[in-house]
């Protein structure tokens, strides 16, 4: 057997049974804990799938930052909710619909899939012939970036839009809460932020700038910056609050304002939405990503904060103008 | 001169500009309300440009980012994308009015109310890019916006209740969206290429398709709430402020929908489609009586018309069975009709209850009785919308049920007929339920003041419904340009 066989083999029954494992956890803390170490092992599989950039995005946001989400989250629930999940009486179908789920149709869906994915004639190649054909004129040496922000932008500009939207709901739920009130930081944890923080600042950077020709890019190079503002929060700091309006608010948009601009001035001069003109397509995509990076972490630090900021104002006092029905 | 104002980019428009709006909405949540009037008043002059420069010039179609398929995303202007997106922005320009009344400048939740409007206008773009989408990822990116928006929309009454809606609906919306793409993700492993029309050329028969098939019509399935996976949409629709029920029922449904009918007619025509097709027929009987059955149980209008949309989507399910080779056409097009029929009628029956909620403190039907009075006009919309829901001629709904019974006795089909009627006869019974309180003699102690917005804009909508027979010929020819299906819509019996 090869050892690279034998290295996919163990990384995937790792894989599986870590997903049991958390699954099957009662324990909301233990969860979180191994969907962290499942995220990370699943970056080390799209490695060896080939697809770094994949392995990137999955490492930094869907175990890093995702992981971060969840912590907070259950630091925010109280603890006897944490230490035990709501029970409630179940209706019959509610009892029948979770084993029906996962012991029928679940099983019957990796059957059949594993029967019929032996039949497919993988075309190995996708349309990397024609991604690369096109690298040249298409504003990036890197057919990753080439595709995301050149062949298939109108998805990319969709996506932040979504990222947007995420923080938006979140907003909408709640206020932010203040998360630590002790002042007291660590002497070690401040002492560490400040060698570490240039760094992760610095390397976000890099990240950011070799997406143009290696794997890296905007929202690798967000939630770098993100696990920046992470540590600085954690060491005492919190944005002052003359910069929590507008500014904020301008900061959290900007990167899909942008895209969204070059999206309506290309429809409007070109006729076609992000038709870039060859010559400028280098520049805009180079635009786009150094707004989109900030954005990217000003929107997942915020996520992070959990509600939208503390206003001063307070809410109109003036009676509504509901006439209520006295009847 | 021509050139200027007849141009398809007016499609693509109704994608930036409520885009656009949300942003502003979002950046100055002090105007946002004047941003997202602005916004309803342009985008049904797009629109009406966009279906005039498409009807009358032959321009060649567009891809987004100028690059040709399979390397770009086709965006759609043929039939099907225009009358979507017609219904969206007539529909959205008047909840957007409603939602001026209901919403008001000086609300106790103010907090609330400031993110309804980047939120609206963030589906109301999402819900057009789906529209004019002609590319299976592109699909799911817009399906998630269209998904994410409405779960915000919904926790946005807030309560434990809303909560627990939203939770749920954004699970159910994941699953689907998830089921959906791991179907995508054959259709592109087998062909690299997840283009509609070039996958329509390429597909052939083989039980991987089949696989991938199953997997994305049952996501879309599970998204548009066909019967027994309906069990999210009533506390979804109901928990919902009403202009967000409005649009939920009116146009996200329709959504997951409308992908249905594009992978159903273009993708899938060379597999064997002949089992699942009856399968969703047969799951769309159940829905019509069931649904039904349920809305005339209910206490609370705003449950009876979610429970009556469960019903309405039963309908659409129809056109599977129906679609068979010589009546194609006839059982698309009734699609088609009653899910722009549907659109109007069921939004103005939801803001006639989101009013009657907002000013009775309850939306119980005891609590109706006597709002035929000086507030007759509620009644009055709640009436006329109710028509096509019944189907009662000259609504849409009835030239609707009238193409599908046409096409269940020329395919022989004839058991398709009794649950047509059934569902004609009982939703003219939970409609004179209804009625039946709003008409009592009661008299009231006082009468709720309703602003205008509220009272006089959902009767467009309903207007439209009821009179939408007399006008369907123009709506049907747009809607059949570069159709998916030839042929006659009425097809002779042959004895």
């Amino acid at each position: 057997m090869e050892p690279a066989l034998i290295f996919d083999l163990i990384l995937l029954l790792t894989l599986i049974s870590l997903a049991w494992l958390l699954l099957a956890s009662t324990d909301l803390f233990r969860a979180v804990v191994l969907f962290i170490a499942f995220g990370l092992l699943l970056a080390l599989a799209w490695v060896r799938l080939g697809a770094p950039d994949v392995a990137l995005a999955e490492a930094a946001i869907g175990a890093g930052i995702s992981g971060a989400l969840l912590l907070i989250g259950l630091g925010q629930l109280g603890s006897s909710e944490r230490d035990r999940c709501p029970v409630r009486p179940l209706t019959f179908l509610q009892h029948l619909s979770a084993p029906v789920l996962i012991g029928v149709i679940i099983p019957s869906v990796t059957v059949i899939l594993l029967l019929e994915l032996r039949q497919l004639q993988v075309v190995t190649s996708g349309q990397q012939g024609l991604v690369q054909n096109l690298l040249s004129i298409s504003g990036s040496d890197h057919p990753v970036t080439a595709v995301l922000l050149n062949f298939r932008a109108w998805d990319t500009l969709l996506e932040k839009g979504v990222l947007l939207l995420a923080l938006i709901t979140i907003w909408s739920l709640d206020q932010a809460r203040p998360r630590f009130e002790n002042t007291d930081i660590p002497p070690l944890l401040s002492g560490f932020g400040q060698l570490l923080l240039p760094l992760l600042i610095l390397f976000a950077g890099v990240l950011l700038w070799q997406g143009g020709y290696v794997p890296g890019g905007a929202f690798q190079a967000g939630a770098l910056l993100t696990a920046a503002m992470l540590l600085a929060t954690l060491s005492g700091y919190a944005l002052p609050s003359r910069w929590t309006g507008v500014a904020l608010r301008l900061v959290l948009v900007a990167g899909f304002l942008v895209f969204l601009a070059v999206a309506a001035i290309t429809l409007l001069l070109r006729g076609e939405p992000l038709h870039y003109p060859q010559r400028l397509a280098g520049g805009l995509i180079l635009l786009i990503e150094i707004v989109a990076t900030l954005s990217v972490a000003a929107i997942l630090s915020a996520a992070l904060a959990g509600g939208h900021p503390v206003t001063n104002l307070p809410p109109a006092a003036t009676p509504t103008t509901k006439i209520e029905d006295k009847s | 001169m021509t050139e200027l104002f007849l141009h398809q980019q007016w499609l693509i428009w109704l994608t930036l500009l409520p885009l656009g709006a949300a942003v502003a909405a979002f950046l100055a949540p002090q105007q946002a309300r004047w941003i997202g009037l602005a916004t309803a008043l342009l985008l049904p002059v797009c629109a009406l440009a966009g279906i005039l420069s498409v009807t009358l010039t032959h321009a060649d179609p567009i891809t987004a980012g100028g690059w040709p398929t399979p390397l770009g995303i086709e965006l759609r202007r043929d039939g099907l994308a225009l009358v979507m997106l017609a219904v969206t922005a007539l529909v959205g320009f008047i909840i957007s009015c409603y939602a001026l009344g209901y919403f008001p400048v000086h609300d106790r939740h103010y907090d609330k109310v400031r993110y309804f409007w980047p939120l609206w206008l963030f589906l109301w773009g999402s819900c057009n890019a789906l529209f004019v989408s002609g590319d299976l990822f592109n699909l799911y990116v817009t399906l998630e916006l269209v998904t994410l928006s409405s779960v915000a929309l919904i926790a946005l009454e807030g309560g434990k209740q809303a909560l627990a809606a939203a939770l749920r609906y954004l699970f159910i919306g994941l699953l689907g969206s998830l089921s959906y793409l791991l179907g995508v993700g054959l259709l592109y492993g087998s062909y690299a290429t997840v283009d509609i029309a070039l996958l329509g050329e390429m597909i052939s028969a083989t039980r991987l398709n089949h696989a991938a098939m199953a997997l994305m019509v049952a996501g879309l399935v599970l998204k548009s709430a066909l019967f027994p996976l309906h069990f999210w949409l009533p506390q979804a629709h109901t928990m919902a402020p009403a202009p967000v029920s409005a649009a939920l029922s009116a146009l996200v449904v329709k959504a997951a929908y409308v992908i249905l009918l594009r992978l159903w007619f273009e993708v899938f025509p060379a597999l064997d489609t002949f089992a699942v097709g009856h399968l969703l027929g047969l799951l769309g009987s159940i829905a019509i009586v069931w649904g039904s059955l349920m809305a005339l149980r209910q206490e609370r209008l705003k449950l009876l018309i979610a429970y009556s949309t469960v019903a309405q989507i039963g309908y659409l399910y129809l056109v599977f069975p129906l679609a068979q080779p010589e009546t194609m056409a006839a059982a698309w097009t009734g699609g088609v009709l009653l899910m722009m029929t549907h659109a109007c009628g069921k939004s103005a029956m939801f803001m006639v209850a989101g009013t009657i909620h907002h000013t009775a403190g309850s939306d119980r039907l005891s609590r109706l009785a006597g709002a035929g009075g000086p507030v007759g006009v509620l009644a009055v919309v709640f009436t006329l919308a109710a028509t096509t829901i019944i189907g009662l001629p000259p609504s849409g709904g009835f030239f609707a049920k009238w193409i599908f019974i046409n096409a269940a006795l020329v395919t022989g089909q004839w058991w398709y007929l009794p649950i047509i009627l059934s569902g004609t006869l009982l939703a003219a019974a939970y409609i004179a339920r209804v009625l039946g309180w709003a008409f009592l003699d009661v008299k009231r102690s006082s009468y709720p003041v309703i602003p205008w917005v509220m009272k006089w804009p959902p009767l467009v909508l309903s207007v439209i419904a009821l009179l939408f027979g007399l006008i369907a010929y123009e709506p049907i020819q747009i809607a059949l340009i570069g159709a998916p299906v030839h042929g006659s819509i009425m097809v002779e019996m042959t004895p």
